[in-house]
């Protein structure tokens, strides 16, 4: 995953190269043929401005990072742990994303076994190869969730009373309510007090369908044993750093956003603001202190993106 | 008394035209313990499936007949109500799993019930006891061999203390180990637990001696046997219940009853295998290492025009490593693989060394996508020589594998077994003159075994060689006329077969702790003269 984001950052430059871009400080030109105006700003060549490359760098980064924030926060935290905390309200819908997951890795054997036996009749690689690798890989991942399905269905998965009419009719119903209100707020001057009204019935509804569901699901859970301390402090600590950095973009702290075409300078850097990006680094040390948290055969790999990580 | 009974079910799969099951009325009592045989595609899978409503509930299709389990009617009452008093085992162990370690799944069917967090501490101690596998608690079910994953499943559906049982050739997709180990545990389940079980099996002298009854499923209609008779009546037998027939004589269970009971003057007439050629592969020294572990080292062999090389050992062995090194999907560390008759032009990559030596992994079909069978073979040779076949040339493979009379249907549509059957045939389409096949008769039914035999045999003949792993001693003596024993990656033993299966050597056959001399059935003569 690591690769996969560093080869990102990579290509969002090479992009910005490419098309070119604005800016003062102009670096090179790349001879390419004039667009005409009527494509909207798309470009090939032209000049290439150090703003563009720092906007480019930018990106790049910001979606390496998700990339080694996701690698990491799953391999601190388990789904399945994930999964036993989840409001019952939410149990199935959280248990199918679970299954799904357990599914995956299945999914990509199987891509790896059937690229294999078709090499064994005689297949040479390349794209014309495609469409006989992943026909099967789709159907046999569809077989596998009709397995499971029917084993889950042996199995007395989701015996007890789903919520009932009035509960499902009332979350059905939030959504329209929320996306009304939301309308109002943004998109109608006058409106921002019907928004707001439509905003607290469509919350309501998803409260009452909420709580309905809970009282409905009638399941219990073996495992007593509370997600580790350390898993929390990951969950509680991604969630805080999320609220401040919206909380201090709010109050004006600027240094957090960079806009390289509003001139090129340093960034700022202020230390309150360095520790609370730094923060989100946290699970990595979690990693590297008990790399046995994680399961065995995720665990090469989860240190891998702990030593990449900022 | 009857804990569960189908009375006159008729089954139809949907976008099926003969029904699955025809008329069939089967009663189990409490506390039974029923073997389902038949071959493959029968309906046993299907007869299993009414008693907890999957059929027609999951599957739809149209369904006439009353089923009735523990007073439920099983055919309306929902599955997932049914699930404490019927509990279901399926094929494979990866495809029923839900949670991610061993606590987890076997709490997961109690979690689903609402049951008190100490009525689960009780049972789930009880059950992994039970099952043997309390020690693996904590680990996960990625972690864990295939026969482990298996009790881990039925220790899943033990733990809704289900009043009956229900296993769809549970063993199928394990070693040998693994499928004794389940078999065990099962058959211990019956005398403590005194639940009802049913349980489908090809290999009947695993779980005969302990069955109560045995229902063969055959073109989807069911009789019931006793297992005495079952040894008389069925097809798929022991061998050595299969040499008491020959001889006229009733059936025994175990093999000391049946010794105690042969005639004198039983004598050996040894077949006679042709004389070896030319060498086809030379293996010298082929060691292998597959992280950091050296799986393989010094293996040496050669295999000549006509022999069938049985390669004999358990999981872990390095047997699939041995094919994969031959044909290049792993590289070797050290020693060479030659064929002779391709002379200085030695084959490099996995496709030109296939072409000579093709090799059909466990579970090929896997990588079936054609609309036909007849396309599926056709596609293999066309990537072999580049243009399709004449039509000619497939039918006359479609006839020689025995699969012309599914040709035209979709391979994804018939049986497992018959799928297995096609598979094979795929692989080889392209007639290569060494065939490798891994683990080919797993989960086969007899017919499956007789065919493949035949079809080893008639390779062998016209000048070719094959390398067949497997565990299945029984069914290697049908063809093997050499046993290579792995085992740790090192060659224990190369011996011609007569000597192999002898009784005195590493893998008796029953035929040969019966009758001194013969390995096989086929090869009993009475000598009324001695």
């Amino acid at each position: 995953m690591a690769l996969f984001g560093s080869s990102m950052l990579a290509v969002s430059i090479v992009v910005a190269t490419i098309n070119g871009s604005y800016g003062d400080h102009i670096l090179f030109t790349i001879p390419g043929p004039e667009m005409p105006e009527w494509l909207g700003g798309l470009r090939f060549g032209g000049p290439v401005s150090a703003e563009g490359f720092a906007a480019a760098g930018i990106r790049g980064l910001a979606i390496l990072c998700i990339f080694l924030a996701f690698g990491v926060f799953s391999g601190a935290v388990s789904p399945y742990r994930v999964l036993r905390i989840t409001p019952g309200a939410l149990y199935y819908a959280s248990l199918v994303l679970t299954v799904g997951l357990t599914l995956l890795p299945s999914s990509i054997e199987d891509l790896r076994r059937i690229r294999e036996v078709r090499a064994l009749r005689g297949a040479r690689s390349g794209l014309r190869e495609l469409p006989s690798l992943v026909v099967p890989a789709v159907i046999n991942g569809l077989e596998r969730s009709m397995q499971l399905a029917e084993a889950m269905e042996a199995r007395g998965y989701a015996v007890s009373r789903a919520p009932g009419r009035s509960a499902r009719f009332a979350a059905a119903a939030s959504a329209p309510l929320l996306l009304a209100s939301a309308w109002l707020w943004f998109y109608n001057s006058s409106g921002k007090p019907a928004g707001a009204l439509c905003a607290a019935a469509g919350l309501a509804a998803l409260a009452w369908w909420f709580w309905k569901a809970r009282r409905s699901h009638a399941a219990t859970t073996f495992t007593a044993e509370e997600l580790p301390r350390s898993q929390v402090v990951t969950i509680v600590a991604s969630g805080v750093v999320v609220v401040m950095i919206a909380v201090a973009r709010a109050a004006g702290f600027s240094t957090l956003g960079y806009n390289p075409f509003a001139g090129l300078q340093m960034p700022g850097f202020t230390l309150a603001e360095a520790g609370l990006v730094a923060t989100v680094a946290w699970p990595a040390v979690l990693l590297l202190r008990r790399p046995a948290l994680a399961s065995p055969p995720d665990a090469p790999v989860a240190t891998a993106f702990a030593e990449g990580a900022p | 008394m009857t804990l569960a009974a189908a009375e006159s079910v008729t089954y139809t799969y949907p976008r099926s035209l003969e029904p699955a099951l025809a008329d069939v009325s089967v009663h189990v009592r409490p506390r039974e313990f029923c073997l389902l045989s038949g071959p493959s595609g029968g309906g046993k899978s299907t007869l299993l499936r009414l008693f907890n409503g999957l059929i027609p509930q999951f599957h739809g299709g149209v369904i006439s007949g009353r089923v009735t389990v523990a007073g439920f009617d099983a055919i309306r009452t929902p599955t997932r109500q049914l699930a404490t008093v019927a509990g279901m085992v399926f094929q494979s162990p990866e495809a029923q799993a839900v949670a991610e370690t061993v606590v987890d799944e076997v709490a997961f069917a109690m979690e689903q019930r609402g049951i008190t967090r100490a009525e689960m501490l009780r049972r789930m101690d009880l059950v992994l006891a039970e099952m043997g596998i309390g020690h693996l608690r904590h680990r996960r079910l990625a972690t864990l061999s295939g026969g482990e994953r298996q009790r881990v499943a039925l220790a899943s559906v033990l733990a809704l203390e289900p009043a009956m049982l229900l296993l769809d050739e549970p063993t199928s997709q394990l070693d040998e180990f693994g499928a004794a180990a389940l078999l065990r545990m099962v058959v211990g389940l019956q005398a403590t637990r005194g639940i009802a079980v049913l349980v489908a099996e090809h290999r009947l002298e695993r779980i005969l001696p302990s069955a109560t009854r045995v229902i063969n499923v055959v073109a989807g209609r069911a009789m019931s046997l006793a297992p005495i008779d079952a040894l008389s009546a069925l097809d798929d037998v022991p061998p050595a219940a299969g040499l008491s027939r020959l001889l006229g004589l009733a059936p025994r269970l175990t093999l000391e009853e049946t010794r105690a009971a042969l005639p004198r003057g039983l004598a050996a007439r040894p077949r006679s295998d042709a004389t070896p050629g030319d060498v086809l592969l030379a293996v010298d020294g082929l060691a292998v290492d597959l992280g950091g572990q050296r799986v393989l080292r010094d293996i040496s062999m050669a295999l000549r025009e006509g022999e069938i090389v049985a390669l004999i050992g358990q999981n872990g062995s390095g047997k699939s490593t041995f094919f994969r090194a031959i044909t290049g999907l792993v590289r070797a560390g050290a020693g060479s693989v030659v064929f002779p008759a391709a002379g200085r032009d030695q084959p490099r990559s996995t496709r030109e060394i296939t072409g000579r030596a093709g090799l059909v992994p466990q579970d090929p079909s896997i990588a079936l996508f054609r609309e036909s069978v007849r396309d599926e073979l056709a596609e293999t040779m066309a990537l072999r020589d580049g243009h399709r076949p004449s039509a000619s040339r497939v039918a006359g493979t479609l006839e020689a594998w025995n699969i012309a009379e599914f040709a035209s249907r979709n391979p994804r549509d018939i049986s497992v077994g018959q799928q297995q059957r096609v598979a094979v045939a795929a692989m080889l389409a392209h007639e290569p003159r060494i065939w490798l096949l891994d683990e080919p008769t797993r989960g086969a039914d007899r017919a499956a075994r007789l065919q493949l035999a035949g079809r080893l045999r008639r390779h062998a003949s016209c000048g070719g060689a094959a390398i067949i792993a497997t565990h299945d001693i029984e069914s290697a003596a049908q063809f093997a006329t050499r046993v290579v024993t792995l085992d740790a990656g090192v060659v224990l033993s190369d011996l011609p077969a007569r000597e192999a299966f002898a009784a005195n050597g590493p893998h008796p056959t029953q035929v040969a702790r019966l009758v001194p001399g013969a390995v096989a059935l086929d090869e009993v003569v009475f000598d009324v003269a001695i």
